[in-house]
C-alpha cells in the first residue's frame, strides 16, 4: 500500500498539471458546447475550479496512497468543489451524465499519463485497462439514468397532482362562477386555468366569472398577459369577468409596467367582487329579517 | 462610480420556475436592505420580467444580484446575462407593445420604468447583458450594512 516512494500520481500531477488541465478542459468543453449550444458556460470559472480540483488531487496522492475504501470527507475542499460544480451545472440544465463525464475525462487522462512510461510488455494490459475503465464508467452512468428517470417521474407526478389541486372553478350562484388563482402562474397553469374556466362557463351557462388574484404573489406582464387572454376567451363565451384581489403594490406596479386592465371590471376585494357579480345577475345579499 | 457592498448572488435561469426563485431572492434582499413594499415589489417584478425574457429568448442564462453603494445611497443591482440570439434593435425592444413572441410587449419597457437605471448591452449573436439598479431612498449609512451570501 505504501510503496509509492519513487513514482506517484502526485508527481505526475505536479509535473504535467498545465498539460493535463488543458487536455481536460478541451475535451469537456468540446462535448458540452456540442450538446448545449445555448448554455452560457463560464470557462474561466470552470478552469479555475478544475485547477483547484487538480491541486486537491495532487495533495491527496502526494504522500501515501489513499487507503482502500477512501471516501471524501463531507465539507472538505474537494467535496465542496464538486458539490458546487454539480449544483451549478444541474441548474444550468447540464445533464448528470455530462457532469459525470467531467470526472471520467480526467480519470482517463490520468490513467494514460501514468501508463505512458510503462514497459512495452504492459502495453496490451494498458489498453485493456483503459478500455475496461471506459466501459465501466458508461455502465455506471446507465445505472444513474435509470435511477434518475424514476425520480423524475415521481416529481412529474407530484407536479401534476399540484396542478390538479390548484385550480378549482367554484359555482357561486346560478350563472356566477369563481376561480381563485393561487401561487405562481406559468404558461402551463395559465392554459389549464383558461380551459377549466371556459368549461365551467359553458357547463353552468354562466354570465359572470369572478377571477380572484389574492393568492398570486406577484403580477408581472407574463401573468397579466395570461389573465387577459383568459378574460378575452371568457367574454367570447358570453361571460363578463370581474377581477378581484389586486393589492395596492400590484396595482402601482402594473400601471408602471403599462399593463392596461381598463376594459376589465376590477374590485379591490373578493367581497366587493361577489356583490358586483350577483348584482349583474339581478341578485343581492340581504340580512334575514327576524 | 458605485462600489460593491455584497457578494454577487447568481441564479441560473433555464425555466419559468427559476424566475420565481430569482424573484424570491431579490424580495428577501430588498426587505433586508429596508426597501418599502412597493419598491420591493417593483424590483421583484423587474427581476421576474428579465428572467422570463431569458427563458423565452435565450433558453438559459443567469440573473445576478448584489448590493451596491454610491456616495450616500445604497441600492440593489440586477444583472441579467445570456448567450441567446441577442437584441437586434434595442430601441424597438424598449417600445411599448413590441413583442416577438406574442406577449404584451411591455416587459423590457416596464423594467425601464420600474428601476432607476437600466443599461442594455447586446448585439445580435453575442452575449446579452442587461444591468439594472434601484436605489433605496432615503439613503442609509452604507457602513452599517453588510449582506453576506449566507444571509440569503
Amino acid at each position: 500500500m505504501t510503496e509509492s516512494a519513487d513514482f506517484t500520481l502526485g508527481q505526475v500531477l505536479e509535473i504535467r498539471q498545465e498539460e493535463l488541465l488543458n487536455a481536460w478542459m478541451n475535451s469537456v468543453l468540446l462535448t458540452w458546447r456540442r450538446k448545449y449550444p445555448h448554455t452560457a458556460i463560464n470557462e474561466d470559472l470552470l478552469r479555475l475550479q478544475s485547477r483547484q480540483l487538480l491541486d486537491e488531487l495532487r495533495k491527496l496522492f502526494s504522500g501515501a496512497i489513499p487507503p482502500e475504501g477512501w471516501e471524501p470527507v463531507p465539507g472538505s475542499k474537494i467535496a465542496t468543489l464538486l458539490y458546487d460544480f454539480s449544483v451549478k451545472h444541474a441548474k444550468h440544465g447540464i445533464k448528470h451524465n455530462d457532469t459525470v463525464l467531467y470526472i471520467s475525462v480526467i480519470k482517463q487522462l490520468l490513467i494514460r499519463a501514468l501508463l505512458q512510461d510503462a514497459p512495452p510488455a504492459c502495453r496490451v494490459l494498458n489498453t485493456l485497462i483503459i478500455s475496461m475503465d471506459h466501459v465501466l464508467d458508461r455502465l455506471t452512468v446507465t445505472l444513474y439514468d435509470a435511477y434518475l428517470e424514476t425520480r423524475e417521474r415521481i416529481i412529474a407526478q407530484q407536479s401534476l397532482s399540484l396542478l390538479e389541486l390548484s385550480t378549482p372553478v367554484v359555482r357561486l350562484w346560478d350563472r356566477v362562477v369563481m376561480v381563485p388563482l393561487i401561487g405562481v402562474i406559468d404558461t402551463q397553469r395559465a392554459r389549464q386555468i383558461t380551459e377549466r374556466l371556459l368549461e365551467a362557463i359553458a357547463k353552468y351557462e354562466a354570465t359572470v366569472a369572478i377571477l380572484d388574484v389574492t393568492g398570486v404573489p406577484v403580477l408581472d406582464t407574463s401573468v397579466a398577459g395570461h389573465i387577459m387572454k383568459t378574460i378575452a376567451a371568457a367574454q367570447m363565451l358570453g361571460a363578463q369577468v370581474v377581477m378581484t384581489g389586486i393589492n395596492p403594490d400590484g396595482a402601482q406596479t402594473l400601471v408602471k409596467l403599462g399593463v392596461n386592465f381598463a376594459e376589465v371590471t376590477t374590485r379591490a376585494t373578493l367581497r366587493a367582487g361577489i356583490a358586483e357579480g350577483l348584482l349583474r345577475v339581478g341578485k343581492r345579499i340581504v340580512p334575514i329579517k327576524e | 462610480m458605485h462600489k460593491v457592498l455584497s457578494e454577487t448572488w447568481c441564479i441560473p435561469i433555464s425555466d419559468e420556475i427559476h424566475a420565481a426563485e430569482a424573484r424570491r431572492d431579490v424580495l428577501i434582499m430588498a426587505r433586508r436592505l429596508g426597501f418599502g413594499s412597493t419598491a420591493a415589489y417593483h424590483l421583484a417584478i423587474a427581476v421576474t420580467e428579465l428572467a422570463i425574457n431569458i427563458c423565452h429568448h435565450a433558453g438559459s442564462g443567469e440573473i445576478c444580484l448584489r448590493t451596491i453603494t454610491d456616495q450616500d445611497r445604497i441600492g440593489i443591482e440586477v444583472i441579467a446575462r445570456d448567450r441567446g440570439p441577442g437584441i437586434a434593435d434595442i430601441e424597438l425592444a424598449l417600445r411599448d407593445g413590441y413583442s416577438t413572441w406574442g406577449s404584451l410587449g411591455c416587459g423590457l419597457s416596464g423594467v425601464q420604468r420600474l428601476l432607476d437605471e437600466l443599461e442594455i448591452d447586446s448585439k445580435a449573436g453575442q452575449e446579452t447583458r442587461v444591468r439594472g439598479c434601484k436605489w433605496l431612498t432615503p439613503p442609509l449609512n452604507p457602513a452599517k450594512i453588510t449582506i453576506s451570501r449566507e444571509a440569503l
